[in-house]
């Protein structure tokens, strides 16, 4: 068993084209959980009673269900419902749901964090509620959001892998199937593991500096 | 929507949701013990230490590729070896490989969470460093370590949904077989998805109450993590 420098070669293109798919998709699907995530922590905070605890329910249904089954509900029953996706926006609405909830949860417990003496204060001064949030709350509350937000973005590309199961041709489709065509593993599997770790390292590290940068 | 097809269908799925929480305890309980004690060793060497190097490269390696494939390291690589491993085996390694990487940074970050003044003042009373992490630091740090591993059951869970893709018939390659078979998706995902909530949610729960229990106050509460 010894390493082949040449077949690690040939196959790299078709794997480094297949990353841009894994970022692309990361990419749109972080978008949609960052428009989300705000609606759903605000509306969990703000909202009245009954819409306060749909979301909450919302937010407990998701979190306690593996991605994957998300990703399956999306591309199996939303059809169903009447509503058809490519498995490419299939896979950017299951993860900007799956990422959007985390988020909220986040959002949510960085406001939280605060303390109550600050939303007091605020309400003291004659703020209503949801100026107090918006104006007083949440830009405090934003450099304790940032640090574990890009965190998350790490996990949206990880997630991201178990889109093959739909058929995106992300890296980990296109190294399955080209393990399965070749039977050159190692080196392939190996290419799989630096490609995601170059993409997700980067992520990691902007958001250490993230976090030290707003901490001092 | 057809509640007695769903009935049929929670009556298959409970075998393979069996297998689930087999898999998934089955790993928790041989990574906890390795990764925490792994972290609580990790937090007192020094960086450039060979095995504190060897320990960072593996939760490196752990953290920045996606769990799939880790499993696919398994499943791919042990043949090729020459090791005939059942499916279980490599579903049980892969998990354990994944969550010890977790548990490591928990255990660590539990040790390094106590103050330092329990440091100072277990050695100004003339323990040796050791005796100080034993009988001082550690019972401290393992109050906070509960919470955290409890949730680390609920995120395996989630994780031995993956092992799908190796054909191991857990919980979510079921419903899969089910669904394909019979061309009835929307039921079968339902079904699948309340006995994963129920089991998830439940744990998650529990490990909330301890660690508003155990852990002293402040700091972010963990929301967890989806993907591994």
């Amino acid at each position: 068993m010894s390493f082949d420098w040449i077949a690690f070669f040939e196959y790299l293109p078709r794997l480094i084209r297949a990353s841009g798919v894994t970022l692309q998709v990361s990419l749109l699907s972080l978008g949609l959980a960052c428009v989300l995530a705000p609606i759903l922590a605000l509306s969990r905070l703000l909202g009245p009673t009954l819409l306060r605890s749909a979301v909450q329910a919302f937010i407990e249904l998701i979190r306690g269900l593996p991605p994957l089954v998300v990703i399956a509900f999306c591309y199996f029953a939303l059809p169903k419902l009447g509503l058809v996706l490519s498995g490419f926006w299939c896979g950017v609405l299951a993860l900007g749901v799956v990422g959007a909830v985390y988020a909220a949860e986040i959002i949510r417990s960085a406001i939280e964090s605060l303390g109550k003496g600050q939303l007091e204060a605020a309400l003291a001064l004659g703020f209503a509620r949801w100026q107090a949030v918006l104006d007083i709350l949440l830009p405090q509350a934003l450099r304790r959001i940032l640090p574990p937000l890009t965190n998350e973005f790490a996990n949206l590309i990880k997630a991201s892998s178990l889109l093959s199961v739909i058929s995106v041709h992300e890296i980990s489709q296109v190294g399955q199937s080209l393990i399965f065509e070749t039977f050159v593993v190692i080196e392939i599997l190996v290419q799989m593991a630096i490609l995601y770790l170059i993409i997700i390292g980067t992520v990691t590290f902007i958001s250490r500096r993230l976090e030290k940068g707003l901490s001092s | 929507m057809d509640p007695f097809y769903m009935a049929q269908v929670l009556v298959r799925l409970l075998p393979p949701l069996g297998l689930t929480m087999l898999l998934s305890l089955t790993a928790l309980v041989i990574a906890t013990p390795l990764g925490l004690v792994l972290g609580a060793w990790r937090a007192e060497l020094s960086d450039q230490q060979p095995a504190a190097r060897l320990i960072d490269t593996w939760v490196l390696i752990v953290r920045g590729t996606p769990i799939l494939i880790q499993i696919f390291v398994f499943y791919f690589i042990l043949p090729k070896l020459g090791l005939q491993t059942p499916l279980f085996v490599m579903g049980v390694g892969a998990l354990v490989l994944n969550s010890a990487g977790y548990q490591i940074e928990i255990g660590r970050a539990a040790v390094q969470s106590v103050a330092k003044g329990q440091w100072e003042a277990a050695l100004a009373l003339g323990f040796d460093r050791r005796a100080s992490l034993l009988q001082f630091i550690l019972p401290q740090a393992a109050r906070r370590m509960v919470g955290p591993v409890m949730n680390e059951l609920s995120q395996l869970i989630k994780a031995s949904s993956v092992l799908s893709v190796i054909t191991l018939f857990e919980l979510h390659k079921a419903a899969e077989a089910i669904s394909s078979a019979n061309l009835r998706f929307s039921e079968v995902i339902v079904v699948e998805g309340i006995l994963y909530f129920v089991f998830i949610f439940g744990i998650s729960l529990i490990a909330r109450v301890f660690e508003r229990r155990l852990s002293s106050a402040g700091g972010l509460a963990d929301a967890g993590s989806f993907a591994r």
